[in-house]
């Protein structure tokens, strides 16, 4: 949930990255963190285990300077993809401001993404909140691996396969490029500013 | 595609996946990649070949295992445990629990312990104890501290009454045959009763309310009949919810007075849903600030 001080005129909101495990959540984060220097406000914190994988979340606060006169803080979050760790993912989505699913276009992929969006759907359910009215973008990271060889779906079949029912703003990416990271995270935090802004009212 | 192209391809996406950490679906291609060499009779390296697979197939098995089997919650750093705190509590007691649910047992129970000594958290860091010795220990240990409490004196009679009436229950259910003695200050009160002719009340056990994110009422009698809406809750103390509806669903409210029974409630909570009933205990219209004109609403849980 977002937290408000109208005196002070500050918002502090929260993005998490979500999608089925390895499909580039923590290189996103990673890349926002080494290369907007200017807006990141903190470390970026990583809690892993074996092999690299997110155990709890990461973590990276950043800062987007004033916006119709409020002072907008951002903690970005990633949740772990393992099935076993479903209820951390839970308590991650806790209050959250907007989300960026983060699918992966490896085509034997496909069917763990729609595992994991159902899995946010359930979850943000259990939140009372819908998938439909959350503030939410899609990714569809991996792109480069095109060029190398590798089997991808196509953005329309991911397109279908994900976002028929949500039509929500999609990007195709490269978190390891970094291509795609900045705008589906501009996308992403434009959608949450206006949905806080329609509750809230918070811009003058 | 020529055969070896094709095997060629295989083995390049299995060392890919394996390089991101997405094992069977590497071991899938490599067990490909290998019937497929199985199948051509003249192939010079063919034996050494199928070694290097196999090889490589195993080294996926035991990072699979490693993975799989790994401690769901192992001890963080104290730098990981404080940012856990900081990020998912807003009081003390909350940081605490936060602790105990990302598994950081230890600490909780040594920041639940200090807590004990503040009145306003002692009940609510108790349970949390208890919780987390279930987590790491055993109901044995659990029962071991309430009978250490009991011995002290720390607790009132009435808040130790209020950690028996959640711990009860934990053990009933597991089927443990252990009834946990009633603090020494309620008995007495309970005995009284049994003596009959005084008339007393008993103290309203504490039970323990979730946290409800959101409820969803069906109205069973006027213009909505039948009719489902969905509150986000915004403030909550104990068993009162507080809702605040915009405006524009004016006629909604309309229909809701204060002392109204809402006999159809869906609550939702972080780790449940389930069924209730409440009753509508205070209904305001918001007259300054950024929510004018909306109405506050608050609601007593009388049952779930
Ligand atoms: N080629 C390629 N690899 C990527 C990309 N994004 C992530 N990866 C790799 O995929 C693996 C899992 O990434 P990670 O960010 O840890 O996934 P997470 O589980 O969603 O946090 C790592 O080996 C990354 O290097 C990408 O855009 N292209
Ligand atoms: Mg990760």
């Amino acid at each position: 949930m977002a937290i408000f001080n109208l005196k002070k005129r500050e918002i502090e909101c929260k993005v998490v990255y979500y999608g089925p495990g390895r499909c580039g959540k923590t290189t996103n984060l990673e890349y926002v963190f080494k290369s907007y220097k200017k807006q990141v406000t903190g470390e970026m914190v990583s809690i892993n285990t074996e092999g690299d994988r997110t155990l709890f979340f990461d973590f990276l606060p950043i800062g987007l300077g004033k916006i119709k006169g409020c002072d907008i803080r951002v903690q970005l979050y990633t949740v772990p993809g393992q099935v076993k760790y479903s209820s951390t993912r839970k308590l991650v989505l806790r209050g959250v401001d907007g989300i960026v699913f983060v699918a992966d276009s490896l085509e034997v992929r496909r069917e763990k993404n729609m595992i994991s969006l159902k899995d946010l759907q359930s979850n943000l359910k259990e939140y009372g909140k819908s998938i439909f009215k959350v503030p939410l973008i899609m990714q569809y990271n991996k792109r480069d691996l095109a060029d190398e060889g590798i089997p991808l779906m196509s953005i329309e079949q991911m397109e279908r396969d994900l976002n028929r029912q949500l039509k929500v703003p999609s990007f195709p990416g490269s978190a390891m490029k970094g291509t795609g990271v900045g705008v589906t995270l501009k996308a992403c935090l434009m959608e949450t500013l206006k949905s806080l802004q329609r509750e809230f009212k918070w811009a003058k | 595609m020529d055969i070896s192209l094709q095997i060629k391809s295989l083995l390049n996406e299995a060392e890919l996946y394996r390089a991101q950490g997405l094992f069977p679906e590497a071991k899938d291609k490599y067990h490909a990649a290998s019937a497929m060499i199985h199948k051509i009779d003249k192939l010079k390296n063919k034996d050494s070949l199928l070694k290097a697979i196999s090889g490589k197939i195993q080294s996926l098995e035991k990072k699979t295992e490693k993975v799989e089997t790994g401690p769901t919650s192992p001890e963080l750093s104290e730098k990981g445990q404080n940012l856990i705190k900081s990020l998912f509590g807003e009081n003390d007691l909350q940081k605490a629990v936060a602790l105990a649910k990302f598994g950081q047992f230890e600490r909780a129970i040594t920041e639940l312990e200090a807590l004990l000594k503040d009145d306003v958290y002692r009940v609510d860091a108790g349970k949390n104890i208890i919780r987390c010795k279930m987590a790491i220990a055993s109901v044995d240990d659990a029962i071991d501290q309430y009978h250490q409490w009991l011995s002290g004196d720390l607790f009132t009679g009435h808040q130790l009454e209020s950690i028996r009436a959640y711990l009860q229950p934990i053990i009933d259910r597991k089927g443990i045959d252990k009834s946990l003695p009633v603090p020494v200050g309620e008995r007495d009160e309970i005995n009284a009763a049994d003596s009959g002719g005084i008339e007393f009340s008993m103290p309203e056990p504490e039970e323990e309310i979730l946290d409800i994110t959101s409820i969803g009422i069906t109205f069973t009698s006027g213009t909505f009949k039948g009719k489902m809406v969905e509150f986000d809750v915004n403030f909550q103390s104990g068993g009162m919810l507080s809702l605040i509806i915009s405006k524009n669903d004016k006629t909604l409210i309309d229909e809701l007075k204060n002392g109204d029974s809402l006999d159809d409630i869906q609550f939702y909570s972080p780790i449940a849903m389930f069924k209730g009933t409440a009753v509508v205990a205070n209904k305001t219209q918001i007259n300054s600030g950024p929510k004018q004109g909306d109405f506050c609403l608050d609601l007593k849980i009388k049952s779930t």
